[in-house]
């Protein structure tokens, strides 16, 4: 019965074809989101390029929860816990840099980067049981990592990073990853960050959103219309070979792979006839061969949600924040491809300012979208949101996945699913097992 | 050339109304056609091919920017931002035949669906004498929160 601790029943607020207007305006169920998929579940916090050198660190959050990113002397990416074990002044002041110490200004404790205490001011007047060993920066309790995507989970327990992503999201973050000739990415280019009075999951439905491009971004595309003569909006009608496509746990992407085929692929058509577009074909062909470099390049425009915070839409790499029922914030960054010529990077990043950021002319609107949600939220005579496009002739694919076409909802029914599974768990369960395994260190793994 | 402050000035300030009534083909009008209009994300000083901006755009950008806020489809901008904008603090800090390179201080205040913001900075403006107006060559906008969160930036700044 998936009935939880605040008396909801899950199961009468999501169904297969639609979900109930309180999963985002209740308070209560902000909170048990907090808890049940932002605390016990994976959540991706960052790119190890972000943090190259020893000491380098960036402080974020999981969650709500403060959190340092740090690489520490000895090389080792850590997700420790910003607050000082003594009386809990948070160590990290700004948001970004290199440090070897965090050191508190409340009483003057101080911690080595890999979390240690290194040593406590006045310690004569502690007795002797006293041990610094003990009082080291607390760890995020699990950290992973994926081809340098650092995830980190506040639970002891729980499925594995491994699991949670499963065969068929690793694939699609390689080829989000081997677009670089080289096969890594270079995330140091700066972050946007935008905020908007509503809920998290809009951002989160929306990403995957295959339906509202043509309505909400007609305005840019109609200037790509006019610049190049390419009618983007063919890519999005009900009758385009694209897809939305679950990938199970709550993992969706939108899949334009079957329509780049049907223009003859991408590896000639796609590519700017430019010297550095040649340079940069010649690269990955040289890398990755001529069929792998033929499905990277088929593969461009996917849209993935790693559920839940994690999105990978062109060059970016999107992060978001829930703050409370009404208010989200979303950090993106965009990834430059090491090993692609400098000027093909530099087009990638001025194609993403048009969209993105607070001043782009696509994602701005989007925000819109959410904030006239949010409004429309509070008219309840009926309160449901209608989530049921294309559910009869969504059909399991091949490899399992479940398809269907680009306007159709089976993206959002996807995340649906694993929101309310994850939702449904047994409150009492999780912090019955979490006080069991204490706090101790980080179990660690690096896929 | 000689540097008439009042007419730069008064050319600040016009530009300050402009952006204020959403007079979005006057403002356009504004620019020369090797126009930078340049809006840094995160700090000040970045290298704009290494670091993303808030805006980076030449003539071409800032022509879509207007059609799209005159489209009828700005999202982001129905309803509109009501704007309120000072400009002060103009230095005028190095002079040409040319070009001249004006330094401000600007802090608007944007009411939207009864949110004001603020948003506050300096401005670095390059101008080009055009008969006896100016044009703009190029401007930086440093906004002093262009490392947090912004909600809608979607007005001209």
């Amino acid at each position: 019965m998936a009935t939880t601790r605040n008396g909801i029943n899950y199961d009468s607020l999501v169904k297969d074809d639609r979900v109930h207007g309180r999963v985002y305006t209740d308070p209560a169920i902000f909170e048990e989101e907090m808890d049940k998929i932002f605390s016990r579940g994976w959540v991706y916090v960052g790119h190890a390029s972000e943090i190259p050198r020893p000491g380098d660190f960036r402080c974020t959050d999981i969650g709500r929860q403060s959190v340092i990113m740090v690489r520490d002397d000895d090389g080792q990416v850590r997700l420790l816990m910003n607050r000082c074990t003594h009386r809990a002044n948070a160590v990290c002041q700004v948001e970004r840099g290199n440090a070897r110490m965090f050191r508190c200004a409340y009483h003057g404790w101080t911690f080595r980067n890999n979390g240690e205490l290194a040593s406590v001011t006045y310690q004569d007047r502690y007795d002797a049981a006293f041990s610094k060993e003990d009082h080291g920066l607390r760890e995020v309790p699990r950290v992973g990592v994926y081809r340098g995507f650092i995830f980190g989970s506040m639970s002891a327990v729980g499925i594995t990073l491994d699991e949670h992503l499963g065969k068929r999201v690793k694939e699609q973050l390689d080829l989000f990853i081997d677009l670089s000739p080289e096969g890594e990415l270079d995330v140091t280019a700066g972050v946007h960050k935008y905020g908007y009075r509503a809920n998290w999951k809009f951002q989160v439905e929306n990403s995957m959103d295959g339906y509202h491009g043509n309505f909400v971004h007609q305005s840019f595309f109609e200037n790509v219309r006019r610049r190049s003569g390419v009618n983007l909006t063919d890519m999005m009608t009900s009758q385009s070979l694209a897809q939305t496509r679950d990938l199970g746990n709550g993992h969706v992407m939108i899949d334009f792979r079957s329509y780049n085929k049907a223009r003859g692929g991408r590896l000639g058509a796609a590519m700017p006839t430019s010297e550095s577009g040649k340079a940069y074909r010649d690269a990955l062909i040289a890398k990755h061969g001529q069929a792998r470099t033929e499905e990277l390049l088929t593969a461009r425009g996917t849209h993935l949600l790693v559920f839940p915070n994690l999105v990978l839409i062109g060059v970016q790499i999107r992060i978001i924040r829930p703050v409370q029922t009404d208010e989200t914030e979303v950090f993106l960054y965009p990834a430059f491809l090491k090993g692609a010529p400098h000027e093909l990077n530099v087009a990638r990043l001025r194609g993403h300012e048009a969209f993105y950021g607070p001043a782009g002319g696509g994602a701005t609107d989007d925000l819109e979208m959410f904030e006239r949600n949010q409004i429309g939220l509070s008219a309840r005579v009926d309160p449901w949101l209608r989530l049921g496009r294309g559910l009869r002739q969504q059909r399991q694919d091949d490899d399992g996945t479940i398809v269907g076409q680009i306007t159709d909802e089976v993206t959002q029914r996807g995340i649906w699913r694993q929101w309310k599974k994850l939702m449904s768990q047994d409150s009492a369960a999780i912090s019955v097992r979490r006080r069991r395994n204490g706090n101790g260190t980080a179990r660690r793994a690096i896929l | 050339m000689s540097v008439d402050r009042h007419r730069v000035e008064n050319f600040l300030y016009r530009e300050a109304r402009l952006m204020d009534q959403h007079a979005y083909d006057e403002w356009f009008a504004l620019w020369t056609d090797d126009a930078l209009y340049w809006v840094p994300c995160n700090e000040d000083d970045i290298d704009p091919e290494r670091h993303v901006s808030i805006v980076f755009e030449n003539k071409r950008g800032l022509e879509d920017r207007i059609a799209r806020l005159k489209s009828g489809a700005a999202y982001a901008q129905d309803p509109k931002s009501r704007l309120s904008r000072v400009v002060s603090n103009i230095e005028i800090e190095e002079v040409n035949r040319s070009e001249l390179i004006v330094h401000s201080t600007f802090n608007v205040t944007a009411l939207r669906r009864r949110r004001m913001d603020t948003f506050a900075g300096r401005a670095i403006h390059t101008l080009r004498p055009d008969g006896e107006d100016f044009k703009i060559a190029s401007k930086k906008v440093l906004l002093i929160n262009n490392d947090v969160v912004i909600n809608n930036l979607t007005f001209l700044i």
